[in-house]
């Protein structure tokens, strides 16, 4: 799924050779409470009639994108934004790479997540922060978790738009057969463990039917251990305080989650389904798991597969025995960036309309529409955002998720230019450990040394 | 013997159904409900077999219109290829010029360059001319092909020489021994190079997304990528897009396949 940011990494390469756009990284926040205001274009400057944005949602989501800018287009007559759907993230990262090198960059672009740090070292974008100085615009509103997410040195650098974290899916008719409370989902690292020992049920032929616990080997999902863990991912504050130097998950708390999903699938009550997200959620749809671990996101996509064949509930992510408090979920999802190769006008009509994407309405819609975190918290008060809520009860889980976690730099999550890479690297680190190829200790303090060589080649690449 | 025939069969059958099976499954996907597919263990048949997947198709995509462009870009380069590479391979083969040699390796040194080398230097060119979002911008960087050339050039070198030196003496020029005589003969390697530029042209995903940018220029493999929804993959609904944009080219590939059969085992024996 990711694996077309290698390419676009190349690209990017190819294409600041050939176009002549070599970037300084001109976006360097002078840091602490230093007004950018100065980066976005002047408060007088005429929005231009049109721009365009780029998005990766598709299917439901991209219906979702249509009605926000239609209500914009119709909200006003001076902007007209017409949104280009331009495949997956992947994909549109790799057409952003090119297209900036001829400038044919769109005005408004959303990428995922992980290219957070990438997207600020192509020194190609105008801060958030510079439009929020200058019109002294008023962020007390927005979800703490979500905002916090896309900020570099307290600077907001996108705009989030469509947020989610993981959380525990779980079978309550099967806590019920096997005599386990179903309005009590295990959160702790043992409560699963042995959540997951009671759940396992076998043949007569001694072959499982259905195991305890079954996540994908996923990346994202180690991040976010990590995170509930109350410990860093990367050095200098997860590259918030200052771009990250090294990995550092080789500690303690790595070893930790490492050696309890070990423990879980050598015993047999955790299922396998390998680097394989669709496979866990089919697993978990088909009954074949009775829990896992996955986004938010596809709390409807269940729903809907499901179809009433048993109960879908939702608790909290897994965390270690502790409990730490300093422990919490980090924002997955993507953020819209305002480009800087484009016209003033068009930056200023880009931020008119971002500006009415985050509007408690239409947050409150995006939210119904998409399952998705509204990103301002007066959306819950909105209509739609309350039907959504009495639709899906689960999901008052999920938003007390965000809410109580607390904010530091281990719940803030890792920022890494080779974010994508890191990924990886720790998918390939855990099904090393699950298949007994290493040990935990071994696996992490191999990959942390292939990350390090690999942002040390990337932080000298991007000065 | 009997017994030999009945075994090869036997095996033949059980080849092309282990061959065809995942276009079977996604056949048979594409009638199922979601929550069908998630049953355990997945079900071969649906019992209860439904179109509404091939309905949403309809209802998220317009995806008439892309297949239609897909089948304008990729009838495009055909002709485009077909005419380029037989003329390329006929001075390849039949005309002597100093260079042609080296002319010749240096056409196929051009195999070894990967297209993501030429994909920026491709687009800026594209861009440059005005040609993003249009039928020539899809297709046009695509007619001239290295593999094509080559493989007409190996067709045409099994044509005698004779028949050359005759119609030489006959008195017909360069042009027209191409048209009424290697053209008719290479029928196969033709029907070869054109099936290969239409399949390859067709199942192209990067260069039509990175150049079009408005939903009725997109072709169908951008196209049914919006039915892949980054949260949450509807089997049923991606495997009825599937069927419906693999359709058209199993056709063509029904309809050409002696054709590539012969073509592609040309000249592969001297003899």
């Amino acid at each position: 799924m990711r694996k077309f940011l290698g390419f676009a990494l190349a690209l990017s390469v190819v294409a600041a050779a050939c176009g002549g756009t070599t970037s300084t990284g001109g976006t360097t926040p002078s840091g602490g409470a230093a007004d950018m205001s100065a980066l976005a274009p002047a408060k007088d400057v005429a929005p231009a009639a049109r721009i365009t944005w780029w998005h990766a949602m598709s299917g439901v989501n991209g219906d979702a994108v249509k009605k926000i800018v239609d209500g914009f287009n119709s909200s006003q007559s001076k902007i007209k934004v017409e949104a280009i759907f331009q495949g997956t993230y992947d994909d549109l990262l790799a057409k952003l790479n090119t297209a900036l090198a001829s400038n044919a960059a769109p005005a408004l672009v959303q990428v995922y997540d992980i290219g957070q740090r990438y997207m600020y070292d192509s020194g190609q974008v105008v801060p958030m922060q510079a439009f929020i100085d200058r019109d002294k615009f008023n962020t007390s509103d927005f979800e703490p978790a979500v905002i916090n997410y896309y900020k570099y040195q307290d600077k907001l650098q996108s705009m989030p738009f469509n947020a989610s974290t993981p959380v525990l899916y779980y079978n309550k008719d099967a806590f019920k057969e096997v005599g386990l409370d179903p309005t009590k989902p295990p959160v702790t690292f043992t409560e699963i463990a042995d959540a997951a020992k009671k759940l396992t049920k076998k043949d007569a032929s001694g072959a499982t039917v259905r195991y305890g616990f079954g996540p994908s080997i996923y990346g994202w999902l180690f991040e976010q251990l990590m995170a509930t863990s109350g410990a860093l991912y990367a050095d200098n504050g997860n590259g918030r305080d200052n771009r990250a130097t090294q990995v550092v998950y080789n500690s303690a708390a790595g070893k930790a989650i490492l050696d309890w999903w070990k423990a879980g699938v050598n015993g047999g009550y955790f299922y396998n389904p390998g680097i394989d997200n669709d496979g866990a959620a089919n697993a978990f749809n088909a009954q074949k798991s009775a829990m896992y671990i996955e986004s938010t996101a596809r709390m409807r996509g269940h729903i809907t597969t499901i179809a009433g064949k048993f109960e879908l509930g939702i608790g909290l992510y897994p965390r270690p025995d502790s409990k730490p408090a300093t422990g919490g979920n980090i924002i997955g999802g993507a953020s819209l960036y305002i480009m800087k190769s484009r016209p003033a006008p068009e930056q200023q009509a880009a931020w008119e309309f971002v500006k009415y994407a985050m509007s408690p309405a239409v947050q409150a819609q995006w939210q119904s529409d998409t399952g998705y975190y509204p990103v301002v918290k007066s959306a819950y008060d909105q209509g739609p955002s309350k039907d959504f809520s009495t639709k899906y009860p689960q999901f008052q889980t999920a938003i007390s998720e965000i809410r109580d976690s607390p904010q530091n730099r281990m719940t803030n999550g890792a920022v890494l230019g080779v974010m994508p890479q890191a990924r990886q690297r720790t998918q390939k680190m855990i099904e090393a450990v699950l298949l007994g190829q290493a040990s935990s200790q071994d696996a992490l303090n191999a990959a942390v040394t292939d990350m390090n060589a690999a942002i040390d080649k990337y932080n000298k690449a991007n000065p | 013997m009997k017994l030999g025939t009945v075994a090869n069969y036997t095996l033949l059958v059980v080849g092309s159904i282990i061959v065809a099976f995942p276009l079977l499954v996604a056949l048979s996907y594409s009638f199922m409900s979601e929550s069908e597919i998630a049953t355990f263990p997945p079900p071969i048949f649906s019992a209860a077999p439904t179109l509404d997947n091939y309905g949403t198709v309809f209802a998220t995509i317009p995806i008439g219109r892309y297949l239609l462009n897909s089948f304008v870009v990729s009838s495009a380069v055909v002709i485009g290829q077909l005419l380029t590479a037989s003329l390329a391979a006929y001075a390849f083969s039949f005309l002597v010029f100093r260079g042609r040699q080296l002319l010749f390796f240096l056409f196929l040194s051009t195999l070894m360059i990967p297209w993501e080398a030429t994909i920026i230097p491709n687009y800026m060119t594209i861009r440059t001319i005005g040609w993003l979002d249009t039928y020539q911008g899809l297709a046009v960087p695509f007619m001239a092909t290295a593999f094509g050339t080559f493989l007409l050039r190996q067709a045409f070198l099994q044509i005698p020489r004779e028949l050359w030196d005759a119609a030489r003496i006959d008195g017909a020029t360069t042009f027209r021994f191409l048209v009424s005589t290697v053209i008719p003969l290479s029928r196969p390697a033709l029907g070869t190079v054109a099936i290969y530029g239409f399949l390859s042209t067709y199942n192209q995903y990067f260069w039509p997304l990175l150049i079009t940018n408005q939903t009725l220029m997109r072709t169908t493999q951008v196209g049914i990528a919006q039915l892949r929804f980054e949260e949450t993959l509807r089997w049923g609904l991606v495997m009825a897009g599937v069927i419906m944009v693999a359709v058209p080219t199993l056709a063509l590939l029904v309809l050409g396949q002696r054709q590539l059969i012969r073509g592609l085992t040309a000249g592969a024996v001297k003899g």
